[in-house]
């Protein structure tokens, strides 16, 4: 597809469950897209080049940079946020875990923190406190030292727990 | 999010001591914080700098016309362009024989830094002013830069500030005590130089800025990133004003109502300061003025601007996402931001990249001593010696220097030891390489480099590194007593304590085994500890000590109101940036109201509702001076409020009391009314529809209760030979701050700084390489640690009470102040060699180790 200088891309996803359709300057990142096309700034941009993690979305269920993806390669996928995981102004229990352990501080990193916890604990329900720590290396915290993070981590699986 | 039970008071419990949940969690972890990019007014411009791809050059030309042109740009500025609509950076804080270059939010006609803002674009996206600083053509010529601390000294360097001697722009001393004699009469001299490497505060949010323009009234709202917003308000509105002093003056005499409130402003305070203001030494301002006359010329005209203005912006500061010193500064990108929006008229924001804030964001520690340690054969210590060079980058932060750094790590270097004598000589050097800032615990280094000669001079004579601390360490039978320094020690400087408690921790360690197992792995194990002290908020002579009637500079005021629906409301001109002020606070507040939590609001982060405050939140001072504040001023109107009460219930007023919201008296809740019944009562008699039926405004002067935080940090360290890689399998805090508001609040602080100071001695070194360029600009390169590297972090928690009615004590800072000693000292202690530098990546280990040959 060649798109000319100055025209706009008009995609369709789901946002949090909610068919969207935007149109935008194609190079714009999803980060962006989300958080200003879409006016959902629970998502945070930290360093813009994919290491510190805080802009970490779900794409259709899979961990993802939103700093490093165009905001078009969203078109017909699935994307959740941190503002789609609470049900009824009721957290979920990723969020309801770091609540419980205190787990964040300036919380800017926060969000991308919950979305990473989101995709491990779907793909393994119980990890150690080892494998928990390797799995959220992606993701810097300034704050905490992660101990606490961590407590957030576990506490969010014994509420999946009590849950099910 | 609904409140959960935690924050309702159970009868009889106060919330001061519990780990009551967070309630900032409550919007934070839903997505729903109110960071500076949330705030997207519409139409808003979006702005981008230029910045100097070189060290030190000169600006020859500046082209921008091809920029303007590009669809979608608004305005383009040059620094001339802006800067005649702007004043300069003035010194705050003056040192003896110190000189503060003046400087503007843009360069104009030398660049002294990679990152030096030279141009600024205002567009309708970020991504056009992106593309349009592609666009402007800048001639420079290259000078040599000046990219080292030794390059600085040389008077061969060029110079960076034309009014500065050579690149020096602080040489000075102070001695305490008979030094030279200390130093003829002690057994040993033992001396060593130490360097700390430069590192950066690295919040995850960076800074920004969004200026909203009232179309009507032209009212500017900034909302910044701030850990200060009353500075941010007045350091916008005087380096806006553009008048001439002349005009302004004679508009300020013509208006009877401006005379009046200026002068009746002016004698309240020269009465309120009137000893502090005869304390001060004006020396260092003079020598200011002496060197570069055109201050009196900038202050006159800022001065009559400030008169003469009938409004001034409003600073709001919403939720932050961190700071750890770096927003404490008035930023010149904020400054430029500001006049780029009253320039064109529009609404600006300038959302900071992590690139600029790496180059420019805050820099720090980059400093240089050389410790002499007087002692005697038995290991009595007889005095010390310290020089310190300070690598200050290109341009002074303002309204924090270095002038303060340099008081604290003076007047902190004896620790809390005996010292009969002192003697400090400090300079500060000019290079071209980012500002240096406050950064978490501005003092770490200094313990750093004490903690370090310490284990030097008992490795030297053969004595125990931990009982020549214990041999020299005050302890609770010499107060109260003063440092040799000049702030006095009370009960609460404990650090003894916590020295003697770690001691028995380690001894209850199987060192010998843990170390045999290590050797076994091919690792070498080893064990270090440091101590110190931090004034938070210290005694009331502490800051007399660094800078004489400045006292000012901490004080703080709190505005408790009750409104008339009874609902309690608390402002506080802290501006928090993850502390958790709003939870602590309430905690603090509900106690002294006798209510559940979800009865009382915090609100900071907005200048027109919070009283005036130079510091804001930084320098551990958030629980002792700001939750002070809030307790003192909670208390006098709940006494307003059991007055009004005991009337309405035809009782004495001894007889009232407050649980769960109900006030009755003693013995017969049944019969109890509520805050929304006696704030209804005290409004109709005062004649209030809306707004506070209370309220009261009370201050924290600088001199009052609290006393010192202290700590000592234990690190065990296995280092593997092969790789050099540290592993931390104890890490131990064992920290005195006096009672706690909220345990766990206060074991992250701890643990957070301790992962700092870890980062920085392991991970984090923002690299300039001999030629002024920076090497480490994205996190590829700098290094902040992850959950792979921080280790497990105990804490012990000794409470030592002063007799103050006051007696919260400051956390934020300690852990990154032990953490770089404690660690320092447990990787020489494994390798048998004294570390010289603080950062130890895994070659310096292996240099160390004598695996590998030094390059």
């Amino acid at each position: 597809m060649r798109i000319e200088v100055g025209s706009e891309i008009e995609i369709s996803f789901t946002l949090n469950g909610e068919a969207k359709t935007v149109s935008f300057d194609p190079r714009r990142s999803l980060a962006d897209v989300v958080r200003e096309d879409c006016g959902q700034t629970g998502t945070h941009l930290g360093c813009e080049h994919g290491v510190c993690g805080a802009c970490t979305v779900l794409v259709d269920g899979a961990p993802s940079r939103s700093c490093l993806m165009l905001g078009a390669m969203a078109d017909g996928r699935e994307i959740t946020t941190v503002e789609g995981l609470a049900t009824d102004g009721v957290f979920n229990h990723v969020q309801q875990g770091m609540w419980d352990a205190m787990a964040f501080q300036c919380a800017f990193c926060s969000p991308g923190f919950i979305m990473s916890t989101m995709a491990l604990l779907e793909e393994n329900p119980n990890p150690t406190k080892d494998e928990i720590r390797e799995e959220l290396s992606g993701n810097l915290c300034r704050c905490t030292g992660y101990a606490s993070i961590i407590d957030g981590v576990m506490a969010a699986i014994d509420n999946l727990g009590d849950a099910q | 999010m609904t409140a959960t039970d935690d924050h309702v008071q159970t009868s009889g419990l106060g919330f001061v001591g519990q780990s009551v949940k967070r309630v900032e969690d409550e919007w934070l972890l839903a997505g729903e914080g109110d960071f500076v990019a949330d705030r997207l007014p519409e139409g808003v411009a979006h702005a981008a700098f230029l910045r100097s791809p070189f060290p030190h050059a000169t600006i020859d030309k500046i082209d921008t016309r091809a920029a303007k042109k590009l669809p979608g740009v608004i305005a383009v500025y040059t620094g001339a362009e802006l800067n005649a609509h702007a004043n300069p950076f003035l010194p705050l804080i003056m040192l003896p024989d110190m000189y503060t270059p003046l400087f503007m939010p843009l360069t104009e006609d030398k660049v002294r830094f990679v990152g030096d803002p030279v141009a600024i674009v205002l567009a309708e996206s970020r991504y056009i002013a992106e593309d349009a600083l592609e666009l402007i053509e800048v001639d420079y010529t290259d000078l040599e830069p000046v990219a080292t601390m030794d390059q600085a000294l040389s008077p061969t360097s060029p110079q960076l500030w034309d009014k500065a001697d050579g690149n020096v722009l602080h040489d000075g001393s102070k001695t305490y005590g008979d030094v030279d004699r200390s130093f003829a009469q002690a057994d040993h001299i033992i001396t060593e130089t130490f360097n700390c490497h430069r590192v950066t505060n690295q919040p995850m949010e960076a800074r920004g800025t969004v200026v909203e323009l009232d179309p009507i009234t032209g009212h500017m709202t900034i909302t910044s990133t701030s850990q200060a917003p009353h500075v941010v308000k007045w350091a916008a509105a005087a380096m806006t004003v553009t008048e001439k002093g002349g005009k302004n003056f004679v508009s300020f005499l013509k208006s009877k109502q401006r005379r009046s409130n200026f002068f009746a402003a002016a004698k309240a305070f020269l009465k309120e300061h009137k000893d502090a203001l005869k304390q001060q030494d004006r020396t260092g301002q003079n020598q200011q003025i002496k060197r570069d006359r055109s201050m009196l010329k900038h202050q006159m005209k800022m001065a009559m601007g400030l008169l003469a203005a009938d409004d001034y912006p409003t600073v709001r500061a919403g939720d932050i996402g961190g700071g750890f010193g770096s927003k404490g500064s008035v930023h010149r990108e904020e400054m430029a931001t500001i006049v780029a929006a009253k320039m064109t008229g529009r609404s600006t924001q300038w959302i900071e990249d992590r690139v600029e804030n790496l180059l420019d964001g805050g820099q720090a520690r980059e400093e240089r001593f050389t410790m002499s340690l007087a002692i005697d054969n038995d290991g009595t210590f007889r005095g010390l010696k310290c020089n310190f060079d300070l690598d200050y980058g290109a341009y002074p932060s303002f309204p924090i220097g270095g002038a303060l750094t340099q008081g604290m790590i003076r007047v902190y270097m004896p620790g809390p030891y005996r010292f009969p004598s002192f003697k400090f000589t400090s300079r500060m050097l000019a290079t071209n390489k980012g500002k240096q800032l406050p950064y978490r615990g501005p003092w770490a280094n200094e313990t750093w480099a004490r903690e370090r000669i310490i284990d030097v001079a008992a490795e030297k004579l053969g004595m125990d590194p931990l009982e020549l601390r214990q041999r020299n360490m005050y302890g609770a039978e010499d107060f109260p007593t003063k440092m040799v320094t000049g702030p006095t020690l009370d009960v609460t400087m404990s650090c003894k304590g916590t020295l003697d408690r770690a001691i028995e921790e380690i001894n209850g360690l199987d060192l010998a085994a843990m170390r045999a197992a290590a050797e076994a792995r091919g690792n070498k194990l080893g064990v270090g500890l440091a101590s110190y002290h931090e004034a938070a908020p210290g005694p009331p002579d502490f800051l007399d000590a660094i800078t004489p009637g400045n006292d000012l500079l901490a004080a703080e005021e709190a505005r408790a109101t009750i409104d008339v629906d009874g609902k309690i409301r608390m402002y506080t001109s802290q501006s928090p940036h993850g502390q958790s002020h709003a939870t602590t606070y309430s905690q603090v507040v509900a106690d002294e109201f006798g209510v559940p939590m979800s009865d009382v609001e915090i609100v900071w982060g907005d200048t027109d509702t919070s009283q005036f405050s130079f510091l804001g939140t930084g320098g551990s001072r958030g629980g002792p001076i700001g939750g002070g504040v809030m307790k003192y001023s909670a208390r006098e109107v709940r006494e307003q409020v059991n007055d009004l009460a005991a009337e309405m219930l035809e009782a004495s007023k001894d007889d009232v009391t407050i649980i769960d919201g109900n006030i009755h008296v003693a013995g017969v809740p049944a019969r109890g009314i509520t805050y929304a019944e006696v704030a209804a009562e005290a409004a109709k008699r005062n004649g209030v529809t809306n707004g506070p039926a209370f309220e009261v405004v009370r201050g924290y002067k600088g001199h009052g209760d609290g006393g010192w935080s202290v700590a000592t940090h234990v690190a065990v360290v296995e280092v593997d030979m092969g790789t050099g890689l540290v592993e931390i399998p104890k890490y131990l805090v064992v920290e005195d701050c006096g009672p706690i508001i909220n345990p766990k609040i206060v074991d992250g602080q701890v643990r957070g700084g301790v992962a700092q100071g870890i980062g920085m001695v392991l991970y984090e070194n923002l690299v300039y390489n001999d030629e002024g360029t920076p090497q480490a600009t994205t996190y590829m390169d700098y290094l902040i640690p992850t959950a792979m590297e921080i280790p497990e972090i105990d804490i012990i928690h000794l409470e030592t009470h002063s007799p103050g009615e006051n007696d919260f004590r400051g956390v934020g800072e300690g852990g990154m102040i032990g953490a770089p000693a404690a660690l320092t000292n447990a990787v020489s202690n494994a390798l048998g060699v004294q570390a010289t530098d603080m950062y130890l990546p895994p070659t310096t280990i292996l240099e160390m180790a004598g695996v590998i040959e030094p390059d």
